[in-house]
């Protein structure tokens, strides 16, 4: 089962499996450069209260990214043991 | 296609992806010696200094990127210099920076830095920063296996503390005599992409142990109830800094200019030269480079919020709530800035990477309740507003009538963009928020003292001309014919009487029109205009006996209604058009922004004296 990346919530872990169509490919590409590739793990560091932006850590860089975009990345979330 | 820059002879690039530490070592490198070339119409900064060590070899510092495959506007300008740089004769070296704390984002692009040099023939060294934070935490990093893998020499080095510089003295000073190029491999941008991955999957640090001080301090800073209060503070202090920290500096600047006025003026003759040097020339000159201290002050203080990582914290906290607006967090501190003055408020929009927002930002910041507007709001607030309190002294009226000017000014800068944002064509695609959050750390003192001088010459330098020509313009309209006997017979006068039937409707005679349209010069200058057209000398240090001749005129509430709304929207200040025209790179946006405030700003005051007359004012 694949979720967004948007709905993980802090301290969610995850696999990226994909994105959505509706991304811009401009935009796929620039997060892959950045590391969001399929199969990479991610994980929700911190999730600001009122819809901020959330914070996710990819390969070892810390990023912030938005619900425009992190709602189109795909994720296969990875429960804790 | 924006024009490239002309390489000096014998020149060295530095690139890099944002954050990597590389203007940092462009100080090192250059010893803090060095000049910013600045492109019209969009913010891109190409730096260049002489190399320390390299007798004639000049170093030029280029934007970050992530890629060469670009996303914006910016971006695109930066690969175009980039590609032009690379086929120019007099390019000896490209030096291409990655973060080794964070290899996989600094190392796509160096693979395709390393591509084009390929291409293009020109030698390359890859310069492992950072590389003193991998050894305070015992990681050790490959950087031979590395540099066999990327095909490309790669030196550990470090900015921050100068380790590794020797060695890249050698290697630059090896290279620029006999010169070994990387080879002419065409891998496309797919191929490396993954290459990237895996080179990271084998050389980067292991385990999260480089950010387990950043996810404390996050942890804090944007936690929903701590991390509020720290940004509330955060911000107060910023604030108060713009405020109180200049404050001194400004006034030494002003009785400075007084000073010299007072010293200089007497010995001119004849009065005509008098006149102008005591009125257009220092008050001109003191009328911009008062503001100096100020966009010093906040140019140092952004700096340290940028440099510590706090700043990209800020953005995250503010741009749910902006975004409804058509803006983003980054938008918040140009906007905070605005409320002390617009001029700080235009400069701070440099760091919006979105055009269309930073665009947006350009709109909201004039409107921001700036510390101009404040004599003009309590001349008026003082004339028409009674000094009563209700709720058994609670709610003083007066500062009640403050504090709504300044909230509905802030409002309609929202408004504005939340419109604009809305209706107005979209000429290239917005950027998604996304951004990368810098590690916390310790500023460095030096190169922020020298931005934030740099940002001050470019004020005095772009926007003083500007302004002293327009100051001259405004004193011969006020003191011709009559060599400023009488301003309501000068031209400037004249023209009052002229424009005295656009006034009427809001209950205003050609005295307030004529100091309406003085205080283009800036907000302030309207308090003074109307204490002469009174015949009251001084009226900024002591309003009082104005304030009682306003009152005695037949001037009613809803004129002073209309003039305050019509103050809280007017672009009425020609520093911040000539810095907006400047940083812009527009002059037209200015002119446009100037006449859609000021016809907004006459539209709502009339809507505000019509209102207050029906309800009896």
């Amino acid at each position: 089962m694949t979720v967004s990346l948007w709905t993980l919530t802090r301290g969610q872990c995850g696999a990226i499996d994909g994105f959505d169509e509706a991304l811009q490919d401009e935009y796929r590409i620039r997060l892959m450069e950045l590391g969001f590739h399929p199969g990479e793990q991610v994980s929700c560091l911190q999730a600001p209260a009122l819809g901020a932006p959330k914070v996710y850590r990819v390969a070892n860089t810390v990023f912030s990214l938005d619900d425009q975009i992190a709602a189109h990345v795909r994720v296969r979330p990875q429960t804790h043991d | 296609m924006t024009d490239s820059v002309r390489l000096s002879p014998h020149s060295a690039l530095l690139i890099g992806s944002p954050n990597c530490g590389k203007t940092l070592l462009f100080n090192r490198l250059t010893g803090l010696q060095h000049r910013v070339a600045n492109f019209p119409g969009i913010t891109v900064e190409i730096a260049s200094g002489k190399l320390s060590g390299h007798t004639g070899v000049t170093l030029y510092d280029y934007p970050g990127t992530y890629s060469l495959q670009a996303i914006s506007g910016e971006e695109r300008v930066a690969v175009e210099q980039f590609e032009a740089a690379l086929e120019d004769p007099e390019l000896g070296i490209v030096l291409c920076v990655i973060d080794v704390t964070r290899l996989e984002k600094s190392l796509y692009f160096a693979l395709q830095v390393i591509r084009e040099c390929g291409r293009a023939g020109k030698p390359v060294l890859i310069l492992a920063n950072m590389i003193d934070v991998l050894e305070d935490h015992h990681i050790s990093m490959d950087l031979e296996a590395l540099s066999r893998d990327m095909g490309a020499t790669v030196l550990g080095i470090s900015a921050r503390t100068g380790r590794g510089l020797d060695h890249l003295d050698d290697a630059i000073r090896q290279q620029l005599s006999t010169p070994q190029c990387p080879s002419d491999h065409q891998e496309p941008d797919i191929l490396l992409r993954g290459n990237a991955h895996q080179l990271a999957r084998n050389y980067g640090p292991k385990g999260d142990v480089l950010l387990r001080t950043q996810n404390r301090m996050d942890a804090f800073f944007l936690h929903t109830g701590f991390g509020g209060i720290a940004f509330f503070v955060i911000m107060y202090l910023l604030f108060q800094s713009i405020f109180t920290w200049s404050a001194p500096a400004m006034d030494a600047v002003e009785s400075g200019l007084g000073w010299l006025s007072d010293l200089v003026v007497p010995m001119l003759a004849p009065k005509l030269v008098q006149d102008f040097a005591a009125d257009a020339l220092f008050s001109g000159i003191g009328a911009f480079l008062v503001f100096v201290p100020q966009i010093f002050v906040l140019t140092f203080v952004i700096g340290l919020l940028e440099d510590s990582g706090y700043m990209a914290r800020a953005a995250l906290i503010c741009h749910r709530p902006l975004r409804f607006f058509g803006l983003t967090g980054k938008s918040f501190i140009p906007m905070l800035s605005g409320v002390a003055c617009a001029i700080p408020g235009i400069y701070a929009a440099r760091s919006i990477d979105s055009p269309r927002r930073r665009f947006l930002t350009y709109m909201a910041v004039p409107l921001m309740p700036c510390s101009a507007r404040l004599p003009v709001y309590t001349l008026l607030i003082a004339a028409f507003i009674p000094g009563t309190t209700a709720l058994g002294g609670l709610v003083g009226y007066q500062g009640l009538a403050m504090f709504l000017v300044y909230i509905f000014g802030m409002v309609c800068g929202l408004l504005v963009t939340a419109m604009v944002s809305r209706f107005s064509a979209q000429q290239e695609p917005d950027l998604p928020f996304v951004l990368e959050m810098p590690a916390y750390r310790l500023p460095t003192l030096v190169p922020l003292l020298r931005k934030s001088w740099r940002r001050c010459q470019h004020f005095i330098t772009k926007a003083g001309g500007i302004i002293i020509a327009v100051t001259a313009v405004i004193w011969v309209l006020g003191y011709f014919p009559n060599y400023g006997a009488d301003l309501g017979a000068s031209w400037l006068g004249q023209i009052g009487h002229l424009v005295e039937p656009v006034f009427a409707p809001l209950g205003l005679d050609w005295r307030y029109g004529v100091a309406v349209m003085s205080s283009f010069l800036a907000r302030e200058v309207f308090v003074g205009t109307l204490g002469v057209m009174f015949g009251i000398e001084g009226a900024e240090e002591n309003m009082v006996p104005l304030v009682a001749q306003i009152q005695n005129s037949d001037l009613g509430l809803a004129s002073g209604v209309a003039l305050l709304v019509f103050f809280a929207v007017a672009l009425m200040c020609v520093s911040t058009l000539a810095v907006l025209s400047k940083e812009a790179g527009s002059n037209r946006l200015a002119i446009r922004m100037f006449l859609a405030y000021s016809g907004m700003a006459y539209v709502l005051a009339l809507i505000a004296y019509q209102v207050v007359t029906f309800l009896g004012g």
